[in-house]
Parts: structure tokens; sequence; C-alpha cells
């Protein structure tokens, strides 16, 4: 073994793992989740005392039995040979729920530390928690951390270190006074498991562990932990069943899951009792902003409200900012071009990097402040705790629909990408609720879309530029409401969503330092996308309009791209798209959406093209071309509902594990784009009149 | 009676689940077992409820809610 320590972070949802985790590892920002959404275990490292830790942050779960996905994944890494110490994070005023994890990680016998965050919030709320008693009790190091206020978290680090390779060994000293042994016998069970372990059970259970484990021993020699298999073989757990199969009906006559379950929390029961002083079932401040966050008939004005105030600041404080953005860019595209003009170098060089490179690439970066602003919001709806009220406030509305009111969270992350929507829909446990949810997800207007609605809503309505974008959110929303309901109507009309059941945290104040790190993570994975797919999208598109059957050529009515574009132009004609250039920036747009903005601007030749003078020429050319603002709100439409992008349909493909889902999810949405923006723009005709 | 009934406010000690195995041990993994206290902190029209269980807040839809059975808390609250 090098000398690198590998730490499993475990816990339930919302315990604030993902903040501790962050806490160690924040300084590289090698990791960042949706917090409370982790799907997919992620690594970070540190140095700490000139030893190398490897963290690895688990998916939240309540327990470890194998019904859902995140359980699986925390599972498997914790059984592993990989994880030297686990670290159970415990939200401190939640113990009552977060203990029944510990014991079951306890349970497995690899090291385990329990680190109880959120200990500022315990303190504040007048309740304490005896923490000399409490690892007496389980028998493992119990660390009062808080992962926000950032105390703790060396002393944590040092006993995982020590702990490396002692599962379990300090001598418990605690006696159960619940189930087993309160009524007058002393236990009849010929063991006393109390100084072995921490989760001892009644006699009978103990008896069939018992044999079970004899059974286990002498069949799989050399398997690792008897006792933890032999427990779940008791419980009925399909994996272990399947694995290790033991011939013993007489001690497997049912499953003692519910008997187990129950026993555990017995135990954890006269923990609390013996450990927590001050014990507040539940805190005021939550249930002040509940009543009115989930109120019966405000509830839903109330969210409505949130996300028009979401969407005013992305466009109000985003656009104020573009401007700076966009000063810069003139700038600096003007220096470029003086100065290769100066060194004289080739045309086509300087047209290649100039009208090729800055004009796609820097039209794009442009936007980064309107999103950046979308992303702290959503951010900050997330660790907030609002977004789980979400689902309860809208499960009525989704239940009309067919879906769980949980559908409803990746729907509102669709508003910021859909690739991360389309992962997290994997928290919906039944299998088409999650298909279908892929399947509408795309329709949210993803942060993506913004710059087509901004450049095409200034440019055509420019008094009501914010009402034309903020409308594209809307349809979206619309769409894939209504596709939804025409889903369940096909399924008959009966079938009923997977009944809601969902934690709702306490509301805290958001941590800086998680919502940075997220919202970081995000521009990130836009200027990386800026760098790469979209820098290689404006060179193609500079070629496929510089070069024809005849080679490089300036004039770009004969050139590759304008070919493409007038053969399949008829197609689009219909919905008011019938121009080869809007065809090509379409198609081009699979790639990456605000590829459509940086196409155009590559095939108008606009530079610059969200500056005022930018979009003067713009619209003039489009007008030029008979292109008023019914066939802009037709583009938008489009835009808004045709295949995502080439990341999307990715996932997709990875979350279903098909092809033909993939596929058929690509056509279903171009179909759709199809017949909305035919609707929109002959609705729009008709009231706008033609430009 | 079921959790279903229960009125706003109430505080009721939970029976049994009568749900499909697989939902039924989810919820006992949450703590929602037979002798678990449970209070009734808010409630819609349409079923969908916000309780609490040993410390824990959930949001349960009415196809759950309908298929937990309830006692009356003789501790009382």
């Amino acid at each position: 073994m090098a000398n690198e320590i590998n730490i499993g972070f475990a816990g339930n949802p919302n315990c604030g793992k993902t903040t501790l985790f962050n806490a160690y590892t924040g300084a590289n920002l090698k990791v960042a989740n949706w917090p409370g959404v982790t799907v997919e275990k992620k690594e970070g490292r540190f140095q700490f005392h000139q030893t190398d830790y490897r963290l690895v942050d688990l998916p939240g779960a309540y327990s470890l039995t194998c019904y859902t996905m995140e359980e699986q994944v925390t599972r498997q890494y914790i059984l592993s040979d990989e994880v030297d110490v686990i670290i159970d994070v415990a939200d401190a005023s939640a113990l009552q729920r977060n203990l029944y994890l510990t014991l079951q990680l306890i349970e497995l016998g690899k090291p385990v530390i329990l680190a109880l965050n959120m200990m500022d919030i315990v303190e504040k709320r007048g309740m304490e928690i005896d923490t000399h008693r409490l690892p007496e009790m389980l028998g493992i190091p119990v660390i009062p951390v808080s992962a926000r206020r950032k105390t703790g978290l060396d002393i944590l680090m040092h006993a995982a270190a020590h702990h490396v390779g002692c599962p379990a060994d300090t001598p418990l000293i605690h006696h159960h006074s619940g189930a087993s042994s309160t009524e007058s016998t002393r236990p009849r069970h010929r063991h006393q498991h109390h100084a072995e372990f921490a989760m001892v059970y009644s006699d009978l259970i103990e008896d069939k562990i018992d044999q079970l484990t004899g059974q286990l021993k002498r069949r799989y020699p050399g398997l690792q932990n008897y006792r933890w298999h032999a427990i779940k073989l008791l419980e009925g757990d399909q994996e272990i069943l399947e694995k290790y199969p033991v011939d013993c009906p007489d001690v497997l006559d049912r499953s003692y899951e519910p008997d187990i379950i129950g026993q555990k929390y017995d135990f954890i029961d006269e923990i609390i009792q013996e450990v927590v002083v001050n014990k507040e079932e539940r805190s005021a401040l939550t249930d002040r902003v509940d009543s009115l966050l989930t109120h019966q008939v405000l509830g839903l004005p109330v969210f409505l409200l949130i996300m028009a105030l979401v969407f005013f600041l992305t466009f109000t404080v985003g656009d104020w900012l573009k401007e700076y953005f966009q000063m810069g860019l003139d700038f600096f595209s003007a220096g470029v071009l003086g100065g290769l003009e100066a060194l004289e170098v080739a045309p086509m060089v300087t047209s290649l990097i100039v009208d090729g490179i800055i004009t796609g690439v820097g039209g794009i970066l442009t936007f980064l402040p309107n999103i950046v602003i979308l992303f702290l919001a959503l951010a900050f709806l997330e660790d907030s705790g609002y977004m789980a009220r979400v689902a309860y406030v809208m499960d009525g509305i989704m239940g009309r629909l067919g879906l769980s009111g949980r559908a409803f969270i990746p729907m509102i992350l669709g508003f910021g990408c859909s690739v991360p929507a389309i992962m997290a829909s994997r928290a919906l446990e039944n299998k088409r609720d999650r298909y279908k949810t892929m399947l509408i997800t795309p329709f949210m207007s993803c942060s993506a879309r913004l710059p087509i609605y901004v450049l095409f809503s200034e440019m055509f309505f420019p008094r009501q530029a914010m009402l034309a974008a903020y409308s594209m959110y809307l349809l979206g929303l619309l769409v894939a409401v209504l596709c939804a309901f025409v889903m369940r109507l096909l399924e008959g009309g009966k079938t009923k969503g997977s009944a809601l059941l969902i934690e709702l945290p306490e509301y805290k104040s958001p941590s800086a330092h998680t919502i940075f790190i997220y919202v970081w993570e995000k521009v990130k994975d836009y200027l990386t996308r800026a760098g790469t797919v979209i820098f290689a999208a404006s060179i193609i598109m500079w070629a496929l309009l510089n070069f024809g059957p005849s080679g490089y050529s300036t004039d770009m009515g004969s050139t590759f791209g304008s070919l493409l574009g007038k053969w399949l132009a008829p197609l689009f004609a219909p919905v008011g798209l019938g121009y080869w250039q809007i065809v090509v920036a379409l198609i081009a747009g699979i790639s990456a959406k605000e590829v459509v903005v940086s196409s155009c601007a590559v095939l108008f030749s606009v530079n610059n093209v969200n500056s005022a003078a930018g979009m003067a020429s713009l619209s003039a050319i489009l007008g030029g071309m008979g292109f008023g603002p019914a066939n802009a709100l037709a583009l938008m439409s489009f835009s808004l509902l045709y295949i995502p992008c080439a990341a999307t349909l990715a996932t997709i493909r990875k979350e279903t594990d098909s092809w033909r889902w993939m596929l058929g999810a690509a056509v279903f949405q171009v179909a759709v784009a199809w017949v909305v923006s035919f609707v929109v723009y002959q609705t729009a005709l008709a009231l706008l009149g033609p430009a | 009676m079921t959790l279903l009934d229960c009125p706003l406010g109430a505080s009721r000690r939970i029976q049994g689940l009568d749900l499909p195995l697989e939902l039924a041990r989810r919820l006992e993994a949450l703590g929602l077992i037979a002798g678990s206290p449970v209070e009734v902190l808010r409630k819609k029209r349409r079923g969908a409820m916000i309780i609490t269980v040993r410390g824990t807040r959930f949001a349960v839809g009415r196809d759950i809610a309908a298929h937990i059975t309830v006692r009356e808390d003789e501790h009382g609250k």
C-alpha cells in the first residue's frame, strides 16, 4: 500500500456531506455536486501532515439495502477493498434518523468514524449532545464538526488517519435496556454480544445469526464479516441471497427485515434518550417559513413569483454586466484585427481568426454573466432546502400528468442545464416515470438557449425583449406539461405516478462555499465548451462557409454550407425558417445550442453580434431577406424545443442504456419543435403580419 | 384509520404499512415503522401532506398516506 489513505464519505441526503467534502477538497476545486443530489461518487485529493488522502463522496443514502441506485453505489463501494476508513457524516440536529445509517455502517465491520455535522445549529437551538457517551454506546470515534464554519476538520482527519485498520475494536461500555432484556429474564442467549457489537438484536435474531454464521463459515471460508452477511440473509437481501445461498429453511422461515429495522430503531431511541439533552422535536423557524412556502393556496403563486424573480435577475442584472463584456470584446477584436493587418498575415488566416474564432467564441463568452446569475439562483434554491418543497407544492399538478411531484425537480434543474437534470431523474424510483421525465426535461429552457432568445428578442422586439424571452420559458414548460399529459392519455389515462415521498430538510442559510464551488464548476463547463465544442464548431462553420466545390471562396452562396442549407430549406419553409443560413445554424446548433448564435454571427459575417451595432446590421440583413418578428418567434421556439445538444443526447443514451431510446427522443423532439414552431409562426404571422 | 384521514395537527402512532414490499422497506428505513409517532404538519386538498416522524419532515403523496394505518397516540402530547 502506498502512503495514501482512502476515505469514503457516507451519510444521509441533506446531512451536509458534500459541504464537508468540499471543505477538504474545495481548495483545489476538483469536485462539485448538486447539494443533496449526488448521484455518482466523486473524488478529491488533498494532503495533510505529509500524507495523501483520497476522498470519495458517496451518494446520500438512508440505508444500505439495494432498493435504490444511490444505495447500491454506496454499498458496493464500501464493501470493496478500496476504502480504508469510512467517515459517516450525520446531521447532529437530526441525529435520530441519521443514526440508522450509522448502525448499518458499523455492522459492515469496516473502520467507521462518526462526524457529527451541524453542531453549530445544535448549539443555537439549545440542544446538547453528550459526545462522550455517544462513542461509548456506538463503539466508534465521534468527532463534532461544522462543515460550514470549518471547525473540527483537522481533528476529524486525524482521527481517520489513526483509525485505519482498526475496525470497531474499542471496548464497548453499554447495555441494552430496551427490547431484548428489559423483561424479567436475563438474556438466555449464550453469547454476551454486548461486549463485541454495538447493535445487538433480540435473542431470537441473535440465535439465528449464530446459526447462519456457522453455515456461512463452513460454506464460504474466507468471507469477510460473517455477521453482516448473516444479518443480510435474515433481511432477505436479494443480492446476498443469490451470491451466498445457504440451506437453512428453518432459520430463514420468513423475512426478518421488519424485526431488524425495528430493533435498530429501538436502540437508536435508547441512544437519543441518553445522549441528547433538551431535545427539540422540530425547528420553529422551518415551521414558520413553511407556513408560507408550502401554504395550501399561496404555495403555488409564491413558487411562481420566486421563479419570476430568478429570471428577472438573470435578465436584468445579467444584461447590465453583459454590456461591459461586449465593450471588452469589441476592443479585443479590433485590436487583433489591427495587429494581424499590421503583421500582414494572409487574409484567409485573418478571416479565420477574426470572423471564425473571435466572432463565434467571443459571442458566447458575453453571455457568461447571465449564466452565472441563473446558476447562482438555482444553487441558492437547492442549498436553502426550498427545492424539496417544490416537489410538495407541485405534487397536485404533476399528479394530473401522471407524475409524482418529485419529477418536477429535474424539470427545474433543466432551466440550468439538461445534462445534470436528466441525471437527477434517477431519484425517481419508477422506471416509467423516469423515462417520461427524461423525455420532457429537455423542453425546459436551459441556459445555453438563453443567448438565442436574448439576441433575437432584442433585435425584433426591442421594447418587449424580456417578455419575449420569458415567454420562451413558459412555452417550454407548457410543451413539457402538454407532452406529459398526452403521454398519460396514450397510456389510457389511468396510470398513477409513483407516490411522492421526499425528505424536507430544515431551511438553512445556504453555504457560500458550496454555492461558489457549484457555480464555478458550471462556469468552467461553459468556458470549456466555449473553448472546445464551440471553438471547433466555429472553425467548421467558417470552413463550410468559405470553401465550396471550387475551393476557397469569398462568395458564401456557392459554399458547401449553403448547398446543404439550400437542400434542406424547403422543409423549414412552413415554419418560417426556410432560409439556408438559418438551417445551417440550426444544424450546427446540435453540437451545443449557443452555436446557433455564433453560427449566425459567422454566417452573416457580423462582428460582435451582441453589441448594438452588431444587432443593427444583423437585423438589417435578416429584414432584407424577409425574416421578420414572426420568423424570429418561430426560430426561438424551434431552438427551444429541438434536440437540446449532443451532450444531452449522450446523457439520455447513458441513462437509458439504449440507442433506440436516444434516437427516439431526438426524433420526438424535432417533431415537437416543428409542430410547435409551425403553430407559433402561423399565429404570429396572422397577428403581427409579415415583415 | 389511515394517515390520510388524520386532521391537520393530529398526533398518531403508525400501526402498519399496507404497501408493496419495496416501498414499505424504504419507508421503514426512514423510520416509518409500527409504533413510530407521526404528526401531520400540513395537508393539501388533494391529499399530499407534510408529516414529521422521528424528528424528520417528509412530504408524502396521497397514495402513500392512504396506505399507512395509524392509531391514537395513547401517550398523548
